[in-house]
């Protein structure tokens, strides 16, 4: 990668910052359905009785209006803790932005009788906010769950009454993801990509290191954690604050 | 380039490739949903329209593909309110009817699946090994703990394919798990027939033992060998059954 002389490069805090408002964004997306969905079971429940799928249909506008309204968003819904609904043993109030732009339901065989992926707890977007409750960015990986595409999850754990109800989530395919920090990244003066905690490139700038391949050597778990710039063999690792991607920054 | 739009030559081009197949692969697609257990007994399907643009063909072929299935037994219809298309198994046993699926297909065929597969898993096998770290070979794990306690052989099929499924998202490659899926869909109503056998069950789940150890070490030669002679034996045995028949 060459920059042209007199361009001033933006300094590396200023393009972390930029990829963490970008997903910042998503997260929106999911705190919105995170929220409505809370509210919806607390309302339900306020009614002496359990949720229905029936009553999951209340949250379609709201999921529909962020598919359209958020860029990056190419799918969002509520997927339930199996027992949750009263009707069903498990669910997804699922919705994605088709390939001609129309806005379309997920429908997935959740009968384990009958199709061997019915179990969708052991996925990282569901597993993750269950068992830390926070939000959590899964991912990249290949969705052949929902999407058949190379995506980013970002999720939120939704309560009812204290206990774990399920996640709201959202779906951003790595190209769109790519096609919105790459600007960023080959402004930088050296070659740079971006990891997440465990070292997989989410998007790169840098040929040496291609969507999906692994950068291996610095513990960017523990570069998160301690939130703050650090060197690694001639590597400078810029934690994006807030979200777990670091920024690899080459000689 | 001279322009001739909507000339007849050009939309001869971009006119279906081979009705007669599409018909051909909706009966299998839709036959080997109804053997797997995808599709229950009594089930309706989706409406013509719907179902055709979910399959992406057109309704004309769909018809033609129910009245195949309606002629297989698989499918019945009823008219009038409350009608539509419903999944029927035929009375005769379940293993029957697939032996007489696998009777359809040539050794050719056979033969030219299994390299399609051995290509997809062999490649998933070597690019996962590379691109894999601990906590990425947790799913095939616990595939193959369910694929050992699977009891019967429509269920060991379709955990058998997971795992292939599995490996090629591993490998981070979008293209190759969306070939595996459409491949699994052909293979698998198949592999019933050689995974009743509990020897046979026991030797794939050591087969994909060694796959995972394999690409958990990096080493992506002896993945790819691995992941393609699982393969193969699983096809050399659909074939040996076939020539049995």
């Amino acid at each position: 990668m060459s920059t042209s002389p007199g361009l001033i490069a933006p300094p590396e805090g200023d393009v972390a910052a930029r990829v963490r408002s970008a997903l910042e964004a998503v997260f929106d997306a999911v705190a919105q359905t995170r929220a409505d969905t809370a509210a919806l079971l607390a309302r339900v429940a306020g009614q002496g009785r359990g949720p229905a799928t029936v009553d999951l249909a209340a949250l379609r506008p709201g999921l529909h209006a962020r598919l359209v309204r958020h860029e990056l968003v190419s799918g969002v819904g509520f997927v339930a803790a199996p027992g949750l609904l009263s009707d069903v043993p498990a669910w997804l109030e699922w919705w994605q932005t088709g390939s001609s732009g129309d806005i379309r339901p997920l429908l997935l065989d959740l009968d384990p009788e009958h199709s061997a992926y019915s179990d969708y707890t052991h996925w990282d977007w569901f597993a993750l906010p269950r068992d830390t409750g926070r939000r959590a960015v899964a991912g990249p990986y290949v969705d052949y769950l929902c999407s058949d595409e190379y995506s980013l999850t970002l999720s939120a754990p939704v309560h009812l009454e204290g206990h774990f109800a399920g996640v709201a989530a959202a779906d951003v395919y790595l190209r769109h993801f790519e096609a919105s920090v790459l600007p960023l990244l080959r402004a930088l003066p050296t070659p740079a990509h971006l990891v997440n905690a465990r070292g997989r490139v989410a998007a790169s700038a840098d040929p040496a290191h291609l969507a999906g391949s692994l950068t291996k050597g610095p513990d960017f778990a523990a570069v998160l954690e301690r939130a703050r710039v650090e060197v690694w063999h001639g590597l400078r690792l810029v934690p994006c604050d807030g979200i777990p991607l670091v920024l690899v920054l080459g000689r | 380039m001279k322009h001739n739009r909507g000339g007849g030559a050009r939309r001869a081009v971009f006119s279906p490739v081979d009705t007669r197949a599409r018909v051909e692969t909706v009966v299998r697609r839709l036959g080997d949903a109804i053997e797997l257990g995808l599709l229950a007994d009594g089930e309706q399907l989706p409406g013509e329209s719907e179902l055709a643009a979910q399959l992406g063909v057109s309704t004309v072929t769909l018809r033609e593909a129910l009245m195949a299935l309606r002629q297989q037994g698989l499918v019945t219809t009823r008219r009038g309110r409350g009608g539509g298309s419903f999944v029927s198994l035929p009375e005769e046993p379940a293993e029957e009817r697939v032996r007489q699926r696998l009777a359809g297909w040539s050794t050719e065929e056979l033969r030219d699946l299994g390299d399609h597969w051995a290509a997809v898993s062999g490649a998933a096998a070597r690019l996962a090994a590379q691109r894999t770290e601990p906590d990425d070979l947790q799913p095939l794990r616990r595939t193959l703990e369910e694929f050992t306690a699977a009891q019967d052989a429509a269920a060991r099929s379709r955990v058998y394919g997971r795992f292939h499924v599995e490996l090629a998202a591993a490998a981070q490659s979008a293209r190759l798990t969306r070939e595996q899926v459409a491949l699994q869909t052909e293979v698998g109503a198949l592999l019933c027939l050689v995974l009743g056998d509990d020897a046979y069950r026991e030797e794939v789940a050591d087969r994909h033992r060694s796959v995972i150890s394999a690409v958990q070490d990096g080493a992506h030669d002896s993945a790819g060998e691995l992941a393609e002679g699982c393969v193969r034996e699983s096809t050399a045995r659909l074939i040996a059954l076939r020539l049995a028949l």
